[in-house]
């Protein structure tokens, strides 16, 4: 939209500018403002392209396939953990459950857990660990897969860290983020999952994203 | 400035009572040494503990074993003495759920300090077992099987 001569003339008025402040404020009041959309965009046309989580596949817990078909038409929550982790994972866990609970009644609102020591947690252990949890695989998806491919996705996708490192108490370092994704796989939301602040804003923000179809 | 000295004394004045108070209800050595341990124990729950067995002690699902309201803790002491600093691993039963996930042991834990962790999770979450010294970890530690 360009300011037209008029237009200019019109916010010349002072009472004629009052009106349109007003009418912002009123704006803002009646209607919340959309989640951001993360990461890098490009102008294709006259069309804005945003960054989306790149095509995957990993098996979960009862040895199915996961990929992004799973999640087509989806709101996703995404972590990444390792279940020998005794140091934020088992806070993350806890918090992630929250997540769970909040969401039952929500079809469309999934969760995923990558494990970065897919050598260990094997999907046997991802089953019994889930199984543990009380949690259904059909909402919440514990995957693993080739630990390239994770780390990978991890940095690249979803701007979160992820490898190896002896040097740490349990050998690897990772973020306690987690990441709501729309339905169009794009980043809406980053969250400390240690932090239950953090997390109760995700679950606020779950239900915002839902209040707009999940885009 | 008047306002000032007035909202002063009624600071100080508060206080005094809560220290008075406090100062009134205590009998003792005995009982600052519980204190100590008390608090001590309670950091380093939080720092060695929480993150697995939950602040609240209520541990998660079937993955991380309860502490407040356990069975498990009440049988032994000794054994969650030992356990503290030398782990476990195997399965466990606690309060009729079986728990197997290997928990490894915080080696660098002092005599003191498991005493004073023991203090606060055997006098927390409705548990009134009074102070776990040093002299009895020390015990319990000659005869740890794990």
């Amino acid at each position: 939209m360009k300011f037209t001569k008029e237009m200019r003339s019109q916010f010349s008025h002072p009472f004629n500018l009052l009106a349109v402040c007003i009418l912002f404020v009123g704006a803002c009041v009646t209607k919340e403002k959309p989640l951001p959309i993360f990461g890098e965009r490009e102008l294709v046309g006259t069309d804005t392209v945003y960054h989306r989580i790149a095509p995957f596949q990993f098996v979960d817990q009862d040895s199915a396939l996961v990929s992004n078909t799973t999640f087509q038409d989806k709101i996703y929550v995404a972590d990444f953990f390792f279940t020998s982790c005794r140091t934020i994972c088992p806070i993350m866990k806890t918090q992630m459950v929250r997540v769970y609970e909040a969401t039952k009644e929500m079809p469309d609102v999934l969760l995923l857990s990558h494990t970065i020591d897919p050598e260990y947690d094997t999907v046997a252990l991802l089953h019994d660990f889930a199984e543990r949890l009380g949690v259904e695989s059909k909402r919440w998806h514990f995957v693993t897969g080739s630990k390239d491919s994770i780390y990978k996705i991890a940095q690249t996708s979803y701007f979160a860290t992820a490898m190896e490192d002896k040097s740490e108490p349990d050998g690897f370092i990772h973020s306690g983020a987690f990441l709501l994704i729309d339905k169009k796989g794009r980043i809406r939301g980053k969250y400390d999952g240690t932090k239950e602040e953090e997390v109760n804003r995700l679950i606020v923000d779950i239900k915002r994203l839902r209040s707009t179809n999940g885009i | 400035m008047r306002k000032a000295i007035l909202v002063w004394i009624a600071v100080v004045g508060i206080a005094n009572l809560f220290v008075g108070i406090h100062g009134c209800g205590s009998s003792g050595n005995r009982d600052t040494k519980f204190q100590q341990y008390y608090a001590q124990g309670q950091q380093l729950y939080e720092q060695h503990c929480s993150n697995c067995h939950q602040k609240d002690g209520r541990g998660l699902g079937l993955v991380y074993p309860p502490l407040a309201q356990s069975d498990y803790m009440d049988k032994d002491l000794d054994h969650v003495l030992c356990l503290m600093k030398y782990g476990l691993s195997g399965e466990i039963v606690v309060n009729g759920k079986a728990f197997n996930k290997e928990m490894k042991g915080v080696f660098s834990l002092t005599d003191l300090e498991v005493a004073e962790i023991a203090t606060y999770i055997y006098n927390n979450w409705e548990r009134d077992q009074g102070i776990i010294d040093i002299s009895d970890v020390t015990k319990a530690h000659q005869k740890c099987d794990n």
